[in-house]
Formats: C-alpha cells, sequence, structure tokens
C-alpha cells in the first residue's frame, strides 16, 4: 500500500472512533501511532521478523512529541489566558461591567439589551468562555430585561448570542492554538480578532437600535445616570479593559515604537489585575484552589489535544495526506472564493455535532494547508493571490473566519449549547424559546461572516499596521 | 471549556480505590494549576525588572519552558476522571445500558493501549536525556541558564503512568456495569446529554459569580 493510502485508511478510522464517542485528544494520539507503526512496517516490506523494529520506531517518534511540542513559551499564552478567565468571576467583574454598561450606554434605544450585549461580549472576551459567560449573564440580566418589559425570549436570545463573542476579542486562547497549528504569528492572529469581534458586538448593538426603533414597545431606554455615576461605575470594570488593552500594547505600539513586551508578558498582566482584584474582592483560599483546579483541567484538556493531534500531524507527514488534498482541492474546476466558502459551510455543520478546538484541532492539519494553496501557496505575493492577499495574510483571514463560523455554531440550532445553557438556568424558557429569542443574530451573524469573506480589510487592518511597524 | 460529569461513589473496593486515586490526580492537578501561577509572577517579575531596573530576568525562557510539562501533563489523570476530555457524544449519548457500556469500555481499551505505549515512548525519550554520571545527571540543558532537561522530560511518563492506572479503573467500571448491567454504574463519569450538561455548567459558574 502507498503512504497516501494508509493516510486515507488510518484517517478513516480516525474518523469511526471519534464518531464512537472517544476522546478527541487519545483518537488522534492513536490514529497517529497506529499510521506511523503501519507505515514503518510497510518500509520494511511487512517482514514479521522486523515489525518489533517498526513499533519501536514508531513509538519512540510519537513518544518524544508530547514533552518536545509542549515546551514552548508560545503555549504559555493559553494557561495564562485561561487563568484570566477562572479568576475574573471571583473579581466580581460580571456585575460592575453590566452596571458600567448600564450606565453609559442605557439611554439608546433598546438600552438595557445594547447594554447587555457589550457587558457579556466584554466579560466572555477577557473569560474565553462563550458558553459560562451565557450562564452568568442568564442570570444577571435576563430578570432585569423582564423587569423593563423586553420579551423574555429575545432578552435570552441577547445573551446567548453575545456570549460567541467570547474567541474574536483578545485574550483568545483558540486563536492561540490556531496560530500554533499553522505555524504562524500568535501575535498577529489575536491582534487581528479584535476589529471582528467588536464588529460583531456593534452589529448585534446596531441590530437592537433598529428593532426598538421599529417595534412598538420593544422595551424602554434606561436613562437619568449623572456623569458622575458613570464615571464611577468604570473603576470596579477597569480590569476588562486592561486586559484586553495591555494583550493589544504588547503585541502593537500604536504610538510607534516596538510593543511593549511579547504577548505573554501581557496576559500575564493582564492575569495579575485580575488576581488583585479578586484579592480586593476577598476571594477565599477554597475559591483561589477551584480557580486553579478548573484551570489545570482545562489545559489539561486542551494541551492533550494539541500533542495528541501533534502525533497525527507527524504520521501524516509521512504519509504526505494533506499534499494530495491540497492537489484535489486546487484541481476542482470552482472558483476559489466558491472552494472557500464550501470550506466554511463544512465547518458550520460540523461545529454542530462538536467542540470548536476539537474541530479546528482535527481538520486543520489537512484542511489549512489545502486553503493555502487555493490562495497560491504559503509564499505568494498578494498580486499573485486568489484572495488578493500574501500568504500570512491569507492565514490570519483564514483563522478569524473559522474561528467565527466555530462560534457561530454556539447559536445554530440543533444543539447550538448557548442556547441549552440559557435555557437551562432559567426555568421559565424552554431551548426553543432562546432559538426564537436568537435568531435575529443568528442573521446578523451571516450577514457579519459574508462581510469578513468580502471585505477582508475589516480583519487584515490591525495586523497589517503591525507588520508594518 | 472543560465539561464534566459526576462520577458516583459507593462503598465497592472499586469506588474506594476511585476515590483514593482521585486524591493523587487532585494533588497533581493542583500542582499545575500552581505552575499556571508561578508563570503569571515570573512574567511579572520579568516585566517589571526590565522596565523598572532595565535588567531583564536571567532564564526567563528557560523557566517557562520547564513549567509548560508541568501544566500541560499533570492534570491530564484528573480530566479524565471527570471525562472532561472532549469527545464527540452525539453516538454515544443516545446509546443506553449495555451497548453504552460496550462502547465505552472498548474506546477506554484502545486510550489505554495508546497510553501504555506512549509511557514506554516517552520514558525513552527522558532516558535519551538522563545520564547518572552526568553533572546534574543530565546529557542536555536549557539554552540559557543550562537547567537540566530531564525533569520536565520525567514529568510525560510520570503523568501518563497515573492516567494509566485511571483507565485501569475506568474499565473495570464499565466491564462491571456492563456484566451486571447496571443503570448507574460507580467509578465512570455518567454521560450527559446536551441540556444536562449545560445545566451543569451553569450550576457550576453560578457558583463562581459570587
Amino acid at each position: 500500500m502507498e503512504p497516501i493510502q494508509i493516510g486515507l485508511v488510518v484517517t478513516g478510522l480516525l474518523f469511526v472512533v471519534v464518531l464512537l464517542g472517544m476522546r478527541v485528544a487519545f483518537a488522534a494520539g492513536l490514529a497517529g501511532m497506529i499510521g506511523l507503526i503501519w507505515i514503518f512496517w510497510a518500509k520494511a516490506g511487512y517482514d514479521p521478523a522486523r515489525f518489533g523494529k517498526s513499533l519501536t520506531i514508531a513509538v519512540k517518534t510519537a513518544g518524544q512529541v508530547p514533552h518536545s511540542k509542549i515546551a514552548s513559551q508560545e503555549l504559555s499564552l493559553i494557561p495564562t489566558f485561561i487563568l484570566i478567565g477562572y479568576l475574573a468571576y471571583y473579581a466580581g467583574l460580571t456585575k460592575s461591567l453590566f452596571e458600567a454598561a448600564k450606565r453609559w450606554l442605557g439611554w439608546l434605544p433598546g438600552g438595557l439589551a445594547v447594554s447587555t450585549v457589550f457587558a457579556t461580549a466584554g466579560f466572555a472576551a477577557v473569560s474565553g468562555a462563550s458558553v459560562a459567560t451565557s450562564a452568568v449573564f442568564a442570570r444577571i440580566a435576563i430578570p432585569e430585561m423582564q423587569e423593563n418589559g423586553y420579551d423574555k425570549r429575545f432578552a435570552a436570545g441577547v445573551v446567548a448570542a453575545a456570549g460567541t463573542l467570547a474567541s474574536l476579542i483578545p485574550p483568545s486562547a483558540i486563536l492561540v492554538i490556531y496560530a500554533i497549528i499553522v505555524e504562524q504569528n500568535v501575535g498577529k492572529l489575536l491582534l487581528a480578532g479584535f476589529i471582528p469581534g467588536a464588529f460583531s458586538a456593534v452589529v448585534y448593538g446596531t441590530l437592537i437600535v433598529g428593532m426598538a426603533m421599529t417595534i412598538k414597545g420593544f422595551g424602554p431606554a434606561v436613562g437619568g445616570y449623572t456623569w458622575k455615576e458613570r464615571f464611577v461605575s468604570l473603576p470596579p470594570a477597569f480590569p476588562i479593559f486592561f486586559v484586553v488593552i495591555i494583550i493589544i500594547l504588547f503585541i502593537y505600539n500604536p504610538f510607534g515604537g516596538d510593543a511593549w513586551g511579547t504577548p505573554t508578558e501581557g496576559g500575564a498582566l493582564g492575569a495579575f489585575v485580575v488576581f488583585l482584584m479578586a484579592l480586593w474582592k476577598r476571594m477565599s483560599w477554597s475559591q483561589f484552589k477551584d480557580a486553579l483546579l478548573e484551570t489545570a483541567k482545562l489545559s489539561a484538556m486542551i494541551f492533550t489535544i494539541i500533542w495528541g493531534v501533534l502525533i497525527y500531524v507527524r504520521f501524516l507527514g509521512f504519509a504526505d495526506l494533506p499534499g494530495a488534498f491540497s492537489d484535489w482541492i486546487t484541481s476542482l474546476e470552482h472558483s476559489p472564493m466558491i472552494t472557500l466558502i464550501m470550506i466554511l459551510l463544512a465547518y458550520a455543520v460540523l461545529g454542530m455535532f462538536m467542540d470548536a478546538i476539537g474541530m479546528l484541532l482535527l481538520t486543520l492539519p489537512v484542511v489549512y494547508p489545502a486553503v493555502m494553496a487555493l490562495n497560491g501557496g504559503e509564499n505568494v505575493s498578494a498580486a499573485d493571490s486568489a484572495f488578493g492577499m500574501d500568504g500570512t495574510m491569507c492565514a490570519i483571514w483564514f483563522g478569524i473566519l473559522v474561528v467565527k463560523m466555530a462560534e457561530f455554531c454556539l447559536i445554530t440550532p440543533p444543539i447550538g449549547l448557548n442556547c441549552f445553557v440559557v435555557a437551562g438556568v432559567r426555568d421559565d424558557l424552554t431551548v426553543q424559546d432562546v432559538f426564537r429569542g436568537v435568531t435575529p443574530f443568528f442573521i446578523a451573524d451571516a450577514i457579519t461572516i459574508g462581510l469578513l469573506v468580502a471585505f477582508p480589510a475589516i480583519v487584515l487592518y490591525l495586523p497589517s499596521l503591525a507588520s508594518g511597524g | 471549556m472543560a465539561g464534566s460529569s459526576p462520577v458516583l461513589e459507593d462503598g465497592s473496593l472499586l469506588s474506594r480505590l476511585d476515590r483514593g486515586l482521585f486524591k493523587a490526580e487532585q494533588v497533581f492537578a493542583l500542582m499545575s494549576g500552581i505552575a499556571v501561577f508561578m508563570l503569571m509572577v515570573l512574567a511579572v517579575i520579568s516585566v517589571s525588572g526590565r522596565n523598572a531596573l532595565n535588567r531583564p530576568m536571567p532564564g526567563y525562557v528557560d523557566w517557562i519552558e520547564f513549567a509548560m510539562p508541568l501544566i500541560a501533563f499533570m492534570g491530564i489523570a484528573y480530566t479524565q476522571r471527570g471525562g472532561g476530555h472532549i469527545r464527540m457524544d452525539i453516538l454515544v449519548g443516545k446509546l443506553k445500558g449495555r451497548p453504552l457500556w460496550a462502547a465505552e469500555f472498548v474506546t477506554t481499551a484502545v486510550t489505554l493501549l495508546l497510553i501504555v505505549l506512549l509511557i514506554w515512548g516517552s520514558w525513552s525519550h527522558f532516558l535519551r536525556s538522563f545520564d547518572f554520571s552526568a553533572p546534574l545527571w543530565s546529557r542536555d540543558s536549557s539554552i540559557d541558564i543550562k537547567l537540566p532537561l530531564w525533569p520536565a522530560k520525567l514529568l510525560a511518563p510520570v503523568a501518563f503512568s497515573i492516567l494509566a492506572a485511571r483507565l485501569c479503573l475506568q474499565l473495570w467500571g464499565y466491564g462491571r456495569a456492563f456484566v451486571h448491567n447496571q443503570v448507574n454504574p460507580v467509578g465512570v463519569p455518567i454521560t450527559l446529554s446536551a441540556a444536562e450538561q449545560a445545566a451543569e455548567e451553569a450550576a457550576h459558574v453560578g457558583g463562581l459569580d459570587t
């Protein structure tokens, strides 16, 4: 059997065991291990006497992957970002952020819902956890919106949708994972997420203002705050802004000159400020221990998938499956843009059934090289490329698009997890209610994705500044 | 977010072993969490040293690379105990009774096989840098401040061994559930539907939101 055929069979096996419910990390590691043994034994002509030797080489090749791939400075961003998220719950940031958003944005038509969008998006960004953020804000914001005359289904939809903005605005662990898997600059990807994330929040806000102005009895504005009350509300919410801004400044300095440091340092400073805030809010030892254990658990989960997939990637390198898939994709008769859109739609379907991190890590080793090939290759210039951007920019753009797709799946039926969690928190709401309430945001997101595809500059503006500077 | 599923307990030997191992897993996971915290402290010291005293911290990157295996590997069995490693449950979520326990048994058994091979592989990776006769028992070291690499490399086989013990207990649990056709077996994470999982998640973060 040719290496490419072994690649196909093993990849098929991988999907079968994933479908059977094997943990994604171990399924990928197993596929990689079997693939390596097979390929080395095939090279030995399937000689039974040389099976032991092939097995030893394969096991030693796979066995060095976990340590050698994990011991890297860039990957240390992931646990730091996770720690920020768990500490943020104890720093009292959810309520203070909601209060600040209300005082500053409540006067707009549909002001309370607009405030909820920005507070939820801000907290989601810093905590990095879409589903958990929606759960928390379902408890804080939905009752208040109901008291002010909002339809409860719509109120639930606002919370479910705004929670999805976790993975674009920095800090974003999933963008770090993407950058590492596709070997691109982590800083640029984090920077690239900011405008699309903020843009999505603005689209949601504008949609609510528009609905409030056209639909009668939609929900009143909540005004009457003095400027003093507004400014007083800012310091308790300060760590949120600090985390986002410090990470950006440690990647790109808008005032000219070098960035202030590395993203790792920016993330750590952000975590430190949130930690101080949590201490100030009297976080107990048992709460701190809980935050550390949860951080350890989520970190172990993510790193296990990373090394598991990297064992599989090591095997793919021998089987040259990504090369063959790229050749097939580029030989299609559709325009590259149509092919790209098909790939994004495939992600939308897959995302309905799988967690974002698992989905991206399992598919990117094969899909990413194909997308780069569609654009004309890793080293293509903007002028010669299919999508009008050079290889690096195409990598960044595609990363933001797939992450946005993965988040979009959190509010798509039939198993949009954010909708389930909001319904789970509120006894008076069914999942169908939440799906109905989230529909306007679902449409808004589809339009946003369309705009990000049609106008890549929304994504690439900030990273292009960073490369120039 | 890593989900977590409840693990039932009773007075059986399996459940007692489960709880005993869980204690060790918790200690290991806490070490991983503390390592993340130390990483943060280290970066704060490094940035302030560079800016305030104009003196960067020596070996900053070496220490990060040293801490990463601690963070990445030490919580692996703790996460496995509560079913925190993600999977696609579209199919197993629909199974009940013996077919469910059979499926869980098979996927756990092949996971155990993989982990045993990886203990072997990561152990030989460790042996390549460990040498009793060398200074600090080390054949290789980090670039800047010459930290020996073998302790970090040793963490992988150690953590994988604990994971292997956890997988053995889970195999026992699933096997017992299959034989006795149990509804709620002890010592294994109970599979939850998306809605139940969401409610669990909501309850957990509800407790966090003080």
